[in-house]
């Protein structure tokens, strides 16, 4: 007989990730994924001004404040056919860069880490054994033993004192939890050294930005960071040698402590290769533009079928019919007025609540698709469609995670491999170890135009009478995001945001095909129906982002997440 | 000097969870802080909170709370109270909170040692903009309370003679 198992947080008021599972024998047999909060804060933009859009849309969500205000600013100057000037876009780029570097650290150790790493068990641990495993992976001088018996004593007189603290809510001692004791304490000496590096990046932000989160510097036409190579107040060399430090810094632990983490972590469990794949439909748009139009790119966006890398498609500019066209969103599942299949331009925010049904409406979130298809958004997306498309850096990287993984579980591993659970965690390390190196890249075009003597930073906006539309997309540290915009007469007329998460926690559609969290959790083992902790660690490897919109302070320290099994 | 950070905590477009950014802009606005303190809205950072509490030896959070009263009260909070509860499991990575970044903090032998949130019980944190009557109405208790915390913290703010017009964006 099967059970269904509930996952459902209800944290802070309102609005979240629901995700219900059928298990069956100790597997997955059906699954759903429901947003839970009423997304509809697109109508707040009706009526404004376009150039004051990016200041509302980065309030859309706390902790990816960045990717909306520049996927809206994008969005507006395509409506006006603009161009921007190169500092623009490259100055926009680096702090795309940032926020990418910073968003992958903070997932993998803060946020899915604990999901395979046992806390407690690193008080097992043999410093030296550990010390040797590290050397062994990488060459980061932050792993010698002294510095790993703290990290050791430092979590006894923790767990001593009886409190975990931040690691409360672990799932110590649950069946699926296998890694070694030493790679455990490995892993918990890193969790400590990645809040210092996260930490380091969000100034990089922070400088050019003005302030994080909530970026200040960004405008329709480019963006305000005034040039002056001799001014303490404006963008000078201090301060971008400031920003190639702290970049130089932030690449040597991605590449030699995140990326071998994960690439470790994945190969001692092998036995999870084969789980979480699902929608094996690809998106991802390109990014980091090298010229005023958005034309050339480093990142490469485009699209792959059927887990098929011989039929990579790309999308090239921003202009670019292929993605302009092919995107609709479905409602026949979620909670909106009808059963339609819009064109984001023509997308319609009205609500229709009924109550959770399996076979009829059941989320919030609306179904996007490309083609009519269900598609993958995230670093898996960007990797392999980098490595279809030949992509150098991005082949570099995977190619480099495959072996290094391979070595530790003792076997070839193949790019097949990465359609999985774990695929989308080496997938984030391998497109975070690619940025590191783009970085550098960027930061030098940064410098050498502003050498050249050029110092623009924004063309004016003029908006004609009659009505504009257009598409700005950001491919997000979570995948595609697009922002969809009607202008008429200078004024808003609609604005729609299809986010990553959208695209991947979508439900069901019109045609009944699932979307990529419910597809992926098809299989998924579940030993311990109480204890669904290898449900969560499918659903976090797409580092879901539904739940941001309000933060209140919970005074009673309610149970505010259940786990209910029917 | 003790660097002190006054942060305002909340989502401007979901009514009045927009309390904590209100808040800061009008003390901003009627009052000048010595420079070892800053004032900042954070929006709704989850673990984006690390960077602004590492290094602080005090913080003052102005929030929205969820407790038992009348929209408009206020609530006011201490670091053992704060963390008096564990955190709950994790399904999305905006589910850590304030509580997540205090203790990850610790865990690294960092973080503030004098914490105070001031809270406020919303009306509605429903989606729209602007603060409800009650909510509104208390904005001069907040103030208050954070003249009273910096005073005590020894980082005394000084009324403006002349208030600037606080920068309430969303609301123009």
């Amino acid at each position: 007989m099967s059970k269904r198992i509930v996952i459902d947080p209800i944290t802070r008021i309102e609005g979240h990730l629901r995700i219900d599972v059928e298990v069956e024998g100790g597997k997955v047999r059906d699954a759903w994924a429901s947003g839970q909060m009423w997304r509809g804060i697109e109508l707040i933009l009706l009526g404004r001004d376009p150039r004051d859009a990016w200041l509302f849309t980065q309030r859309f969500c706390g902790v990816c404040t960045t990717v909306h205000a520049i996927a809206s600013v994008r969005a507006v100057e395509n409506a006006l056919g603009m161009e921007i000037p190169l500092n623009a876009q490259l100055i926009r780029n680096l702090i795309v860069i940032a926020h990418a570097m910073h968003d992958h650290i903070v997932h993998f150790y803060h946020l899915s880490a604990l999901d395979w790493v046992d806390v407690v068990s690193a008080l097992q641990a043999d410093t030296a054994k550990t010390a040797a495993l590290a050397e062994s992976l990488s060459p980061w001088p932050h792993n010698n033993r002294l510095q790993l018996e703290q990290v050791k004593s430092k979590l006894a007189s923790f767990v001593a004192g009886g409190q975990l603290g931040i690691f409360t809510n672990g799932d110590w001692g649950h069946p699926a939890m296998k890694l070694p004791p030493e790679v455990n304490l490995l892993a918990v000496n890193h969790y400590l050294q990645a809040l210092e590096y996260q930490r380091k990046v969000n100034q990089v932000v922070a400088i050019l930005g003005s302030k994080t989160p909530n970026i200040q510097n960004v405008a329709v036409g480019g963006v305000a960071n005034a040039i002056n190579l001799d001014n303490q107040s404006t963008l000078n060399m201090e301060k971008l040698y400031k920003i190639k430090d702290i970049l130089d810094e932030i690449g040597a632990f991605v590449q030699q402590v995140y990326l071998p983490d994960v690439c470790a972590v994945g190969a001692l469990y092998a036995d999870w290769l084969p789980y979480g794949p699902g929608v094996k439909n690809y998106l991802a748009v390109p990014d980091l533009p090298l010229d005023t139009k958005g034309t050339q790119f480093d990142l490469p966006g485009g699209t792959i079928f059927d887990g098929d890398l011989g039929n990579a498609k790309a999308i090239s500019s921003f202009q670019d019919p292929y993605f302009k066209e092919n995107v609709t969103e479905n409602v026949t599942h979620a909670w909106y007025e009808g059963s339609g299949t819009l064109h984001p331009w023509d997308g319609e925010t009205k609500p229709h609540y009924t109550e959770f049904q399996d076979d009829g409406k059941y989320s919030w979130v609306k179904a996007p698709r490309f083609q009519g298809k269900p598609m993958q958004v995230g670093p898996l997306s960007q990797v392999l469609v980098g490595y279809a498309l030949g992509h150098e850096p991005t082949r570099k990287w995977a190619n480099h995670a495959l072996d290094t993984a391979g070595a530790v579980a003792k076997t070839k591993l193949s790019p097949a491999v990465l359609h999985s659970t774990l695929g989308r965690h080496l997938a984030r390390a391998v497109r975070t170890a690619v940025i590191c190196d783009l970085a550098q890249k960027h930061w030098e075009l940064l410098v050498g135009n502003i050498a050249k003597g050029d110092t623009a930073i924004y063309n004016e906006p003029v908006f004609p009478k009659g009505e504009q539309r257009g598409f700005g997309f950001h491919e997000a540290p979570r995948g595609t995001l697009s922002h969809w915009v009607v202008i008429r007469d200078g004024k808003i007329a609609n604005y729609q945001a299809v986010v990553p998460t959208t695209w991947n926690a979508g439900p069901r559609d019109d045609k009944g095909q699932k979307g990529p969290y419910e597809a992926s959790l098809i299989g998924n083992p579940v030993a311990d129906p109480e204890r669904p902790l290898e449900v969560l660690r499918t659903i976090h490897s797409f580092d879901p982002c539904l739940a941001c919109a309000i933060h209140t302070f919970d005074a009673e320290g309610k149970e505010i997440s259940t786990v209910r099994t029917l | 000097m003790h660097r002190v950070a006054i942060l305002g905590l909340g989502n401007v477009l979901m009514g009045d969870d927009a309390l904590g950014p209100y808040a800061v802009r009008l003390f901003e606005a009627e009052y000048h802080v010595p420079d070892s303190a800053t004032v900042q809205d954070l929006g709704t950072p989850g673990l984006d909170l690390v960077p602004h509490l590492a290094d602080v030896h005090a913080v003052i959070l102005l929030d929205t709370v969820r407790s038992a009263g009348t929209a408009g009260e206020l609530r006011l909070y201490r670091r053992d109270e704060i963390l008096e509860h564990p955190p709950q499991p994790r399904v999305s990575p905006h589910d850590p909170g304030l509580k997540e970044a205090l203790l990850a903090l610790a865990f690294s032998g960092q973080g503030p040692r004098e914490v105070l949130l001031i809270g406020v019980i919303p009306q509605s944190t429903a989606q729209g903009i602007g603060l409800s009557a009650p909510v509104a109405a208390a904005l001069p208790a907040v103030q208050a309370e954070i003249v009273r915390e910096l005073e005590r913290l020894g980082c005394p703010a000084t009324r403006r003679a002349v208030p600037s017009s606080p920068d309430i964006w969303w609301e123009r």
